[in-house]
């Protein structure tokens, strides 16, 4: 079934536009109808409409002058149909140049103009669907831009973690072989013994910092192996809550926590999602200031299971969201953060076949939503290798899953 | 108790990280011996005796996973610890598969390095007086025999 035609009807006559009017009516077009230029125009502001009939004679503002009017606005929105007297046949020309649809003489004849306004409305759709298909083409084109950026930025990262990892093993070892003098014997009485020993110290943490870093680009990157097992999420959850909990009491902080029991377990690898749930946390923690809160929740969503981790802080500006998980992009201090943490989580949580959101308001807080699948149909012993651990999370994504759990 | 050094091979393609650890190694009375390359580390091991051998994973040329399955071929009682740069244990694992002892990441900690060398060198004294054993009992039944 075709959808109405909305008509937007322009004659000063009030007489042939009721006519008008009428007799379209009754061939199912929706009608309205303005008695001059300037109507029409504000008209179109608060109106759906697919089609104009005008007159091109009318006072005040011509036909010609709306038209171009309305072109200027409404470039792809609006087709307009120009009605012109038999003398004045040259205005319809005019009026084709300046984007009209096309030019009726008045009289008209209804079956005439009936076919036109067909007409004037596929091409409006035909616009409209060539828009949104540039839209499309255009968000897809981003998003291989972003997604190429990123692929290419990991490979990059990789390849310099690797490649500092090496001189970092040599420093590591040249100061230990430093420490391990010192602790000779003959070397216990030496001069600026103190000092010695500290700048030492702060060498071998600056590395173990700087290690900390190429590991976790380096895991990012890894093709390895996920170890698949029943996970007790609220147990998980509270595990990582641990891990930070003297972090968090220092500041006041309040941490609560609800479990949905109907999402209690799931099939996952608790090692990458322990840290997924210490990075969301970490960033929490340091998103809310002294007597901040947060909470996190589980909710059950049939094969699926939602986690969202709430923080009462400042919120993410709209112009840091997009951004947030790429790598390296940080709005903490050099020494606190390494942009690299939330990068990490999503690729975590997309090998684990989940996803993750972020909604966030300013001044209110941010809320970070993971969804995982439970995969507890699997068999541990079929994810011997990463590879099947993969198949079968694309394999349950593009399947029903009421078929496999019917019994 | 005096303590009975360890032979360690350390292979490595950096050689400014195998001269620092084998004195550190030194330091706390360890054997040390070096090479930067799979085909040196194999010929020392013709040649000497090892009880462990630190292994690099990524090297030009032989690489350690290959280097490791030699070493498993030709000396099988030799025990090795893989050394990897990578955040990942996927390669470590399949070092431990192919039978390395352990594995550690670059860079790695001294202490823990000590303890696993320890675990190895107690692993290879178990192997091998486990086949003294066996022999043994393989030579006590032949003068059964006879």
């Amino acid at each position: 079934m075709m959808t109405e035609i909305t008509i937007l009807l322009v004659d000063d006559e009030a007489a042939f536009r009721q006519a008008l009017s009428r007799r379209l009516n009754k061939r199912g077009f929706n009608v309205l109808q303005a008695d001059s230029g300037s109507q029409c125009l504000s008209m179109l502001n608060n109106h759906s409409v697919s089609v104009i009939i005008m007159d091109v004679k009318m006072p005040e503002m011509s036909g010609i002058e709306t038209l171009r009017q309305i072109k200027k606005k409404y470039p792809d929105k609006v087709e307009v149909i120009l009605l012109t007297g038999q003398v004045s046949a040259q205005d319809g020309v005019t009026g084709i140049k300046i984007g009209a649809f096309d030019y009726l003489t008045k009289p008209v004849e209804i079956d005439h103009l009936a076919e036109k306004i067909k007409q004037a409305n596929e091409s409006i759709i035909r616009k409209e669907e060539r828009i949104a298909e540039n839209a499309f083409r255009e968000k897809v084109a981003h998003q291989m831009a972003a997604a190429e950026r990123l692929a290419s930025l990991g490979t990059l990262a990789t390849g310099i973690a690797h490649e500092i990892n090496n001189p970092l093993a040599i420093i590591n070892e040249s100061a230990g072989f430093l420490s391990q003098i010192l602790a000779r014997q003959k070397m216990l009485q030496i001069p600026c013994r103190k000092e010695f020993e500290l700048s030492i110290d702060k060498i071998i943490t600056a590395v173990e910092r700087a290690g900390k870093i190429t590991h976790q680009l380096l895991g990012f990157a890894r093709n390895g192996h996920s170890d698949y097992t029943r996970v007790d999420l609220p147990e998980l959850i509270a595990e990582s809550i641990d891990l930070l909990t003297h972090e968090m009491s220092n500041r006041n902080i309040d941490i609560t926590t609800s479990f949905d029991p109907l999402s209690k377990e799931i099939m996952t690898d608790p090692f990458q999602l322990r840290q997924v749930f210490i990075n969301l946390l970490s960033n929490a923690n340091y998103a809310v200031g002294e007597n901040g809160r947060i909470s996190i929740s589980t909710a059950n969503h049939g094969q699926e299971v939602a986690i969202s981790i709430q923080d009462t802080g400042p919120g993410i500006p709209a112009n840091h969201i997009e951004k947030i998980f790429e790598p390296f992009f940080t709005t903490k201090p050099p020494n606190k953060g390494t942009g690299l943490g939330l990068f990490v989580t999503r690729n975590i949580i997309d090998k684990l076949g989940g996803s993750i959101r972020v909604d966030s308001k300013l001044n209110v807080g941010t809320t970070f939503r993971v969804v995982l699948p439970k995969c507890l149909e699997m068999q541990i012993k079929a994810f011997e290798t990463e590879n099947s651990a993969t198949d079968w999370i694309s394999h349950i994504k593009g399947e029903s899953y009421h078929d496999k759990n019917s019994d | 108790m005096i303590k009975i050094p360890i032979k360690v091979l350390v292979v490595d393609d950096e050689k400014d990280f195998v001269e620092m650890l084998c004195l550190r190694l030194k330091e706390t009375g360890e054997q040390t011996s070096f090479a930067y390359d799979g085909e040196t580390c194999l010929d020392i091991l013709a040649k000497s005796d090892i009880d462990v051998v630190i292994l690099d994973i990524r090297m030009p040329g032989m690489d350690g996973i290959e280097t490791l399955q030699k070493i498993k071929h030709d000396f099988p009682l030799v025990e090795v610890i893989m050394l990897t740069g990578h955040g990942t244990t996927e390669t470590a694992v399949e070092g431990m598969k192919l039978g390395a002892y352990d594995y550690l990441l670059k860079p790695a900690n001294f202490s823990e390095l000590q303890i696993k060398l320890n675990g190895a060198r107690n692993r290879k004294d178990e192997q091998e007086e486990r086949i003294r054993r066996a022999r043994t009992k393989l030579l006590l039944r032949k003068s059964g025999d006879i």
